[in-house]
């Protein structure tokens, strides 16, 4: 070789070398040549639409950024939701981006799935519709999710146009027993909204309205409303059941009665009420019969039918007749025992005998789900497809394989019907499988649509971005399928603006574009109306009354009763297939992606149970092998476990992920109601001797008297101020802001930072946190966190940069508190000096930022701060497509070997300081919202500069109540905590 | 039969005999480790740290554990080369040459760790003081650089030292070699006559390089403890870290240097030349080490409980008796009960014993990082948080492929360079 050849060939090698070692970054950039008239590159578009996650209807705004939505948030002047949006509407984007979304429609052909186009199942589908409609009447059948009242009447007309009968509208969930209550006393099956703000003194015997209870944003609102501490007092919430769901978590009492005992709990309150002269404006022969039924109720019977000493009965009762405002809430959504109906009778009959005028009951808002069909119409509708024969069944969002009990056999119904089954799932379900065709249809987020979650209310759906997999929307399926179906209208939006179309308006074309703009017409207030609309039919009510509450069974025989509960992550399953609501944890257990049961401590010692020793729960309907997890707010003889895991289908992140209690459940339905019951009364447990690891996310369950969610009883918080004496230790170690006020020369060695303009700061509120982890989704939505999964969790890996700490009392392990914990952004920070290439760093605005790009892994600063906050790429996480879409472009993606954290949305101050600079001003106080306070329902979280001496920053640090999470260390917190306030009743 | 200048010489130069086969067979399999720890390295970084077992809130796992492991042992070549010189303890001749490579390859071995460890391996030249387009400087306030400076100040004295010191020896080598083994001595050598002049130089210059070594044997391991006690973290955040941690460097750098000497005296058949009083006296300095290490440990103890600070009484309330009880008693045990069976004459002069404890002090010193590092921020201030920590297959692959290069250098140095200073044997035969 001679030296030219040489050196080409070392030139080339070393070439070739070095652009094989450049990492592979997208090298195309496209830019639109037509932009659509709202898109502006790196600006986000926001397009107001209507949460479908559940039957709530919550208002929102959705972030749609170069064509794709990236975030939800509620929509600000929406009457329900006020900005606000729970855990499982901050994850309804993850339907849309589901990598197992179903891209084509699907025909079952000799047991194989075959894809076709949508133009072949629309055909399919009209060729079936005429077939059916010209065999003669009643040969179609729809089963559908509650639905709109647009959607709900073309449904009805091409039901109607199709000569078939009436659709059934099946929620899993469709409070039946609350409704036959209401019907029973009211005269009307409603689901009156309730106007808890306006209480004063709550009684809840299971209903879990911060979680899935009717409109649990709406009443997380009014709750922290209701809540608020006043001059000295601060309204009283007293939970009774023989399982404490996060609701009663947030009770400043939780008592435990035995299961299915509620009802005599109240009969008990309705006897002391009437004795000591309430109720007496109520009318004959009402209050004669409540007197009649409740008289058997004394104390001690009811002390021994549901195992509540008097003593605390008489406290109940002395507290509730103090309230000047009482509201009673009945049984739970998915209601443990069997008295469900009698419960919500009873509540409803001592509402009454405490207010005669109901005033706390809003008839003029009522609850869109109570336009679901009982759940007797939906066992009934799948016995009448096989035992009619018809032709063509149809099942639009509904899952009942899944959400109804084993013993009806929906699945061997749907086989033996002759009937051509279509489901318009977006997703292969449980349901979709038993189907002939899958036909998937547009997602709420995808189409126009409109959907008020209670009566009066309008409220728009529109796409929030173009369709990824050309999904027709469900009207516009039916219409083609029926050629308008004597609507005249071509198109379901047309359909849509015929029926909203506000003619009286000056300029239609602009209200109609007012509408959208503002996604519904929020003309109704809350205040609206105050004396009930409903007046009840006295004599029938009280005739009710006595048929329903003379006969109460509240025998406890000691047997297990097992309980599915609700869950505030997978509502009725459906919130399975996205891996934020897999991931984050339960709130109470702290356990993510498995489903463990509910065992009380005692019976677990009684058993030999360590957490996570897989027990069988057997019962007349199935068994189940399910982890144990010990949970001591749970009567003993209980065993609880969430709906919503352990499907068998529904994409990769809800195949065989946890366990479905529904198939323990007995098919039989309530007596009165025609309800499912969510529990069973005679279960049996075995230990198998197995034991499974848990993904649990939490150390310790207890706070070992540290500082850090510190709680303060009402009378110290409004007795006389002592003078507080400073010092060093955990405990008398003094508030220090993180400005220089915060440093003492006696105590700091160095000087405080210097700050430019602003010192960011938030201010988290104990008393509002209720635990529902909002915030821990909206910041995996915003900030591109990663989902690690099951086995990362189980080695305890989670990435949230937000996580809400639950800790139990260790002397009363049912008193709970929740403490949202993400970065405290110290102003002297353990973790900055320790890094070797400055990766963690000290803003000019007091921000600890995070540098991906300087950070080479020592992860010093993780080991170093004292709030554990810091979250390390072990491996490269996973967006499968067309997740990555779903991705925030104003946050990096960090790739594995780098340490990241909370920002406090810094893309978020980013944004503010640019409208603020282009307006020649400085960021006003609430114009930076980060993602967590954006959503939270009860306005827990309020974040600003310490630098603004008016922002209400300012205000709350000044609050007796502010503390720092173990500022003892001496890291002046940016985050100030305000004690949760508890009263003993 | 007394040692003679010729017996000094035969016996050493006796070990760098063309070797047998199983010397061979031993050297490969060591390589092979070394292999199969660098694909787990490789794999690791391919992969992500998540290949091994941290955590939060244990970010810090096996690698910081050996790299502390073997940055102790790295301890004792130095102390008694450079120290024990210094005091003119005679006893330390026979084993100084030994114990001093094991010093270098120990610090190499611990310098790997530090990388082994990083979440981005190839960005590690971040770390370095030279002007740059990034604009950036290292964070000279943050205790890894000043391990980056302590570490490599180190490595460079203690190989000078250790190099310095065998230049006569690799002259003696050098006139009795020919042929390429020759050649080579000749150069490494540097020219090696024993004349006067060299003798002056060659006395001055090991005096002051000893005199430079020993501050370094002290200021390293303080160095490496600050890593930990310069954090705010329970358990890490106290005042005796680093006389504790050059004492615990010590006393595990002695156990090894016995662990190595033992058997080296068996197979070169060095008894004469490593006597028994010389290994006893390594024992009487472990004793004394033992009761430096368990004194420390009764202190971090008793300042828990005297602090009435509840985090601080827990972290060592737990290590005692919490999920990881059973390492921190291996640790008390073998660090300091074990090595009191010393202070009986029989066993301290009985070789198997001998070689027994040594053992027992190397397991317990390494269990003694586990307790530090996992002890700590598996339980510190915020108990939601709280977490364990269990090393994966990588992370052993690694752990065993270090030990593996460890061997692995000291194998071939033992066959291919003088493992006992015959200058220094000579000397002290005045």
């Amino acid at each position: 070789m001679d030296r030219r050849t040489f050196l080409k060939l070392a030139g080339t090698g070393s070439i070739a070398f070095a652009s094989g070692c450049t990492a592979n970054p997208e090298k195309t950039l496209y830019s639109l040549v037509n932009a659509p008239d709202d898109m502006v590159t790196g600006q986000p578009a926001w397009y107001a639409s209507t949460c479908r996650e559940c039957p709530a209807g919550c208002g929102i705004i959705a972030k749609n950024r170069e064509g794709r939505a990236v975030k939800l948030e509620g929509n600000p002047s929406h009457p329900i939701n006020r900005g606000k949006l729970c855990i499982r509407g901050q994850a309804a984007l993850q339907d849309v981006y589901d990598p197992d979304r179903l891209k084509t429609p699907l025909l079952k052909q000799n047991n194989r799935w075959e894809e076709i186009s949508y133009i072949r199942a629309a055909a399919i589908l009209k060729s079936r519709i005429r077939t059916a409609q010209q065999k003669g009447p009643d040969r179609v059948r729809l089963i559908s999710g509650v639905a709109g009242e647009t959607l709900a009447s073309l449904f009805s007309a091409c039901m109607g146009y199709w000569n078939a009968g009436k659709p059934v509208w099946y929620e899993p969930y469709a409070f039946e027993s609350l409704k036959q209550a209401h019907k029973d006393i009211f005269g009307q099956p409603a689901l009156p909204s309730y106007r808890m703000e306006k209480a004063d003194f709550l009684l809840g015997c299971g209903a879990d309205f911060l979680e899935t209870w009717l409109s649990p944003v709406e009443y997380a609102r009014k709750f922290a409303h209701m809540r608020r501490p006043g001059q000295g007092r601060k309204a009283v919430f007293i939970s009774i059941g023989p399982f404490q769901s996060l609701t009663a978590a947030n009770a400043d009492q939780w008592i435990s009665c035995n299961p299915g005992s509620e009802t005599a709990v109240l009969l008990g309150l309705i006897r002391t009420a009437l004795e000591r002269g309430k109720g007496t404006r109520l009318p004959e022969p009402l209050s004669g019969k409540a007197r009649e039924v409740s008289r058997p109720y004394t104390q001690s019977k009811v002390s021994e039918l549901t195992g509540i000493s008097t003593e605390q009965l008489t406290r109940l009762a002395e507290a509730m007749l103090r309230a000047e405002s009482p509201l009673i809430l009945g049984s739970a959504t998915a209601h443990i025992g069997e008295a469900a109906y009698e419960t919500d009778l009873a509540a409803t009959l001592l509402n009454l005998v405490l207010d005669p005028d109901a005033s706390l009951f809003d008839f003029n808002r009522r609850h869109r789900v109570e336009s679901a069909n009982p759940r007797q119409d939906t066992v009934a509708f799948f016995n009448t497809i096989v035992t009619d024969s018809p032709d063509l069944v149809l099942i639009h969002q509904a899952n009942p394989v899944f959400t109804l009990p084993p013993g009806h056999n929906i699945t061997e119904k749907l086989a033996e019907t002759p009937a051509f089954v279509i489901s318009f799932s977006n997703a292969m379900d449980e349901t979709a499988a038993m189907a002939d065709l899958i036909f998937p249809t547009a997602l709420g987020l995808e189409t126009w649509d409109e959907y008020g979650g209670t009566t009066g209310l309008v409220s728009m759906l529109q796409p929030v971005m173009g369709s990824l997999t050309q999904a027709p929307a469900i009207g516009d399926v039916l219409l083609a399928a029926t050629d308008g179906a004597g609507t005249g209208a071509a198109t379901y939006k047309d359909y849509l603006i015929s029926r909203l179309h506000d003619a009286s308006a000056t300029d239609p074309a602009a209200a109609w574009v007012s509408l959208i703009q503002q996604g519904g017409r929020f003309s109704q207030t809350e205040a609206a109306g105050t004396a009930p609309v409903v007046t009840p039919p006295i004599p029938s009510a009280a005739n009710h009354v006595a048929d329903a509450l003379s006969a109460v069974k509240t025998v406890h025989d000691g047997k297990i009763s097992f309980a599915a509960v609700s869950s505030l992550r997978f509502w009725d399953g459906r919130g399975a297939n996205k891996p934020w609501l897999n991931e984050i944890p339960d709130p109470l257990t702290k356990v993510a992606w498995q489903t463990p049961v509910l065992i009380h401590p005692e019976r677990m010692e009684e058993m030999h149970l360590m957490p996570g020793d897989r027990i069988t729960i057997r019962t007349a309907a199935g068994e189940l092998t399910a982890p144990a997890y010990d949970y001591a707010g749970l009567h003993p003889d209980m065993a609880v476990m969430a709906i919503g895991q352990g499907h068998d289908a529904y994409g990769r992140y809800a195949r065989g992920m946890g366990l479905n209690p529904i198939t323990l459940l007995a098919p039989a339905l309530a007596a009165v109601s025609g309800g499912p019951r969510f529990g069973v009364n005679d279960a049996t447990l075995t230990a198998n001797g197995r034991n499974q690891i848990l993904a649990h996310t939490d150390g310790s369950r207890i706070q070992h008297g540290r500082k850090i969610a510190l709680s303060v009883d009402l009378k110290d918080l409004h007795g006389e101020p002592h003078a507080e004496k400073h010092g060093l230790t955990m405990h008398d170690f003094p508030l220090t802001l993180p400005t220089e006020e915060g440093y003492d020369p006696k105590r700091d060695m160095y000087k405080s930072h210097s700050h430019d303009t602003y010192r960011w700061g938030m201010v988290v509120d104990l008393d509002r946190c209720i635990g529902c982890e909002a915030c821990a989704a909206a910041c995996y939505a915003e900030n591109n966190i990663g989902v690690v999964g099951e086995t990362q969790i189980i080695k305890g890996r989670e990435m949230a940069w937000l996580r809400v700490e639950r800790y139990h009392d260790p002397d009363r392990p049912e008193k709970i508190i929740f403490l949202p914990m993400m970065c405290q952004h110290c102003d002297n920070a353990p973790c900055e000096p320790v890094c070797p290439v400055y990766a963690p760093h000290h803003s000019r605005e007091g921000l600890n930022n995070q540098i991906y790009n300087r950070c080479i892994g020592t992860r010093f600063c993780a080991q170093n701060c004292p709030y554990k906050v810091r979250r390390f790429n072990w491996l490269e996480w996973k967006w499968p497509a067309p997740a990555n879409l779903q991705l925030n472009p104003n946050v990096t993606v960090r790739g594995k070997g780098v340490m990241e954290k909370c920002s406090f949305c810094i893309q978020r101050i980013k944004d503010a300081r640019n409208v603020a600079k282009n307006e020649n001003r400085d960021i006003r106080d609430g114009e930076v919202v980060p993602a967590c306070v954006q959503t939270c329902p009860t306005g827990a979280l309020t974040f600003g500069s310490y630098m603004d001496k008016s922002s209400r920053l300012n205000k709350l640090v000044r609050d007796p109540r502010a503390y720092q999470v173990m500022g003892y260390i001496n890291t002046k917190p940016a985050v100030i905590y305000l004690k949760k306030i508890t009263q003993i009743i | 039969m007394e040692l003679t200048y010729e017996k000094i010489d035969n016996t050493v130069l006796a070990t760098l005999k063309p070797p047998e086969k199983g010397y061979w067979v031993l050297v490969s399999l060591l390589l092979a480790g070394v292999l199969m720890g660098a694909s787990c390295w490789l794999y690791q970084i391919l992969t992500g740290i998540g290949v091994a077992g941290q955590n939060n809130p244990v970010a810090w796992g096996t690698y910081l554990i050996n790299f502390v492991f073997w940055v102790g042992i790295a301890h004792s070549g130095t102390l008694i080369s450079a120290i024990l010189h210094l005091f003119r303890a005679g006893w330390r001749n026979p084993i100084a040459r030994a114990a001093e490579t094991m010093t270098v390859f120990a610090v190499c071995t611990a310098g790997l760790y530090p990388f082994i460890h990083l979440g981005r391996v190839w960005m590690v030249y971040y770390m370095l003081p030279v002007p740059n387009q990034r604009l950036l400087w290292p964070n000279f306030q943050s205790p890894l650089m000043f391990d980056v400076v302590a570490i490599s100040t180190y490595l460079t004295v203690s190989s000078l030292f250790w190099y310095t010191g065998m230049l006569p020896d690799l002259a003696i080598i050098r006139d009795r070699t020919t042929g390429i083994r020759h050649k080579i001595f000749k150069i490494i050598s540097l020219g090696w006559t024993g004349r006067f002049e060299h003798w002056r130089h060659y006395t001055r210059g090991y005096l002051f390089f000893a005199a430079l070594a020993t501050p370094l044997v002290i200021s390293v391991h303080s160095v490496v403890s600050w890593d930990f006690a310069l954090g705010v973290v329970p358990g890490w955040h106290t005042t005796i870290f680093a006389p504790y941690f050059v004492a615990g460097a010590i006393h595990s750098g002695l156990a090894m240097v016995l662990t190595l000497m033992i058997p080296l005296r068996a197979i070169f058949h060095y008894e004469e030349i490593i006597t028994i009083k010389v290994l006893e006296s390594v024992a009487k300095t472990i004793i004394f080490t033992g009761l430096i290490v368990g004194f420390a440990y009764g202190t971090e103890v008793f300042i828990a409980w005297y602090s009435h600070n509840a985090v601080e009484i827990e972290t060592f309330r737990w290590r005692a008796f919490g999920d990881y009880s059973l390492e921190y008693w291996i640790m008390v045990v073998c660090n300091t009960v074990i090595p009191l069976l010393l202070l009986f004459k029989r066993i301290r002069t009985h070789i198997k014993w001998l070689f027994a404890i040594s053992i027992f002090v190397n397991i317990g010193m390494w269990y003694e990082r586990f307790v530090i590092i996992v002890g700590s921020v598996g339980h510190d201030f915020i108990p939601h948080a709280w977490g364990l920590y269990t090393p994966t297959i990588v992370e052993f692959g690694i752990m065993i492929g270090s030990f593996c290069l460890f061997f692995f250098l000291f194998v071939l140095f033992v066959k291919h360079l003088p493992s006992v200073s015959m200058t220094e044997m000579k000397e002290s035969l005045h």
